[in-house]
């Protein structure tokens, strides 16, 4: 999966998504999804997307139990979580496969959408680390000086205000220093970019595409 | 042609109090320069000035000129600007804004347009400069420090700059980091040819490598000259007095009152066998 290009990823992700919208049958779905688990084995994705899939799994479940309870129709409830889990597995495929930075490059060359909007997606998941870093950090120095939430869900709520109030702060504040060293880069003074990696679609891409649209095809001559 | 020339340059974010007031100064090229000072004397806007930040992105009033290699900076962009001068900010770690190490030494590239072949020669050269080889698919959060100050100077670096201009770029590091770094621009200085331009508070740091210091105080320009001559200043009018470095104290102190003469102190060695050679003569005196 890491050889396909972004762009046919993307285009995968947007056919699976409305193949679990048109699919209806229970068997049909279920078949969907192993294919995509089949897909992230061949990937050989990291161990962490497996834990990933696994809270997807359970969540899924909770979701067709509260679906079920409601309107007691354990067929229907089956189908709306092997929905939910089909829709949502092609993003671990998509995520787990592509570097964010040929995404981007996809975004731009292929999509044609302004750089300074693929680029906020890169940027977005590079910080991530950094604010849980920040966060456990605050929440060490809040709890030397008696932070400790305790009481109720709205108790604790109230007292995770003094670890969110200065998260947000320092986030404006690097925000603010990466602007800056943005435009210090040279960062959008040139109307045209380039991109070190290569994202062109190759034979496998072009099969991969034809292939998708003919069972779309084929799907939506049999529904009407 | 002076690297870095400031005209009478006065700044002020918010009119009318002076962040900088009219700074005159002249920086060789291939020059190794520090900006001393307390907190609030100005030291980071010269260095934001010096890279066209200031006025150009935090708007603010200006007086004076400021020339970089010859540009004018507020008759130019800040990208342009980012040709000829890299800048590293004190917050050295959001200044990093990819995933990976090769990536990130890339974007500055791709920024400029570059075609993909010379990005992946320019990304090779630039991380052996920084002693990063073999680091290309290391992702940027798991690299300590040390390794994150130089992947920043390896991105600024990888656009060929003829100045760099560093604010407080070892203040998270550890001694060993800090050494590194500082060997590490030497280098660059010494062997490259690259005016460097750096705001520091750990004087005995700077000192082996620095031929400039520029002492600046509540936005004033006080002394601009040689490591010698600035901090013999700042002893006698007792400025900033508490960053001179312990040795630098004892020197001062004994060529007060020993009416010795002492020559230039620029590492703990010159300054162990400067004082060895004096206690032997004191020694053979009193013999």
């Amino acid at each position: 999966m890491q050889k396909i290009a972004p762009i046919t990823k993307l285009a995968l992700t947007i056919f699976v998504t409305i193949w679990s919208i048109v699919l209806q049958s229970l068997p049909a779905l279920t078949a969907l999804i192993v294919c995509q688990l089949i897909l992230l084995v061949i990937a050989k994705v990291g161990s962490s997307i497996y834990k990933g899939i696994a809270s997807l799994f359970v969540f899924a479940a909770i979701l067709a139990g509260m679906q079920y309870a409601i309107n007691n129709d354990i067929m229907l409830a089956a189908i709306t979580a092997s929905k939910m889990i089909a829709m949502t597995l092609v993003f671990f495929i998509l995520l787990a496969t592509t570097r964010m930075q040929d995404l981007s490059a996809a975004l731009v060359l292929q999509c044609h959408i302004p750089y300074e909007y693929a680029f906020m997606l890169t940027a977005a998941l590079r910080f991530i680390p950094d604010f849980l870093a920040e966060s456990k950090a605050i929440q060490e120095a809040q709890a030397c000086r008696g932070y400790s939430p305790q009481g109720n869900v709205l108790q604790r709520f109230f007292s995770y205000m003094a670890v969110i109030k200065p998260l947000v702060l320092k986030a404006v504040t690097k925000s603010e220093t990466m602007a800056l060293s943005l435009e210090l880069r040279g960062f959008g003074s040139r109307k045209t970019r380039s991109f070190k990696n290569n994202v062109t679609l190759a034979l496998q891409d072009y099969a991969m595409l034809l292939s998708m649209i003919l069972f779309t095809s084929y799907l939506v001559i049999q529904i009407y | 042609m002076p690297a870095i020339a400031l005209q009478n340059f006065s700044y002020a974010y918010n009119h009318p109090k002076k962040v900088l007031d009219n700074i005159t100064i002249s920086i060789e090229k291939g020059s190794f320069s520090v900006i001393l000072g307390p907190s609030g004397a100005g030291k980071t806007t010269l260095c934001l000035a010096v890279a066209g930040a200031v006025p150009h992105y935090f708007g603010g009033s200006s007086a004076g000129k400021v020339y970089v290699a010859g540009i004018h900076t507020q008759e130019s962009s800040m990208q342009q600007l980012a040709l000829t001068v890299g800048t590293v900010l004190q917050d050295y770690e959001t200044q990093l804004v990819t995933m990976t190490v090769e990536e990130e030494v890339a974007f500055s590239l791709e920024n400029m347009g570059i075609v993909p072949e010379e990005i992946t020669q320019r990304v090779e050269e630039v991380l052996a400069k920084v002693g990063l080889t073999g680091y290309e698919k290391q992702a940027v959060t798991d690299l300590s420090g040390g390794q994150k100050q130089r992947l920043v100077l390896a991105s600024v670096l990888a656009t060929n700059p003829k100045i760099l201009v560093l604010d407080e770029p070892t203040s998270a590091l550890d001694p060993e980091g800090t050494y590194s770094l500082y060997k590490l621009l030497s280098d660059l200085n010494q062997e490259h040819g690259i005016t460097i331009l750096v705001v520091e508070h750990d004087i005995a740091t700077v000192l082996p490598y620095a031929d400039q210091f520029i002492l600046l105080e509540n936005g004033q320009l006080i002394l601009n000259g040689t490591p010698e001559s600035v901090l013999s200043f700042m002893a006698k009018k007792q400025i900033f007095a508490e960053a001179i470095p312990p040795l630098w104290q004892l020197k001062l102190m004994i060529e007060e009152l020993a009416t010795r003469q002492f020559a230039s102190w620029h590492t703990e060695e010159e300054a162990i066998i400067q004082l060895g050679k004096a206690l032997d003569e004191e020694a053979r005196k009193n013999a």
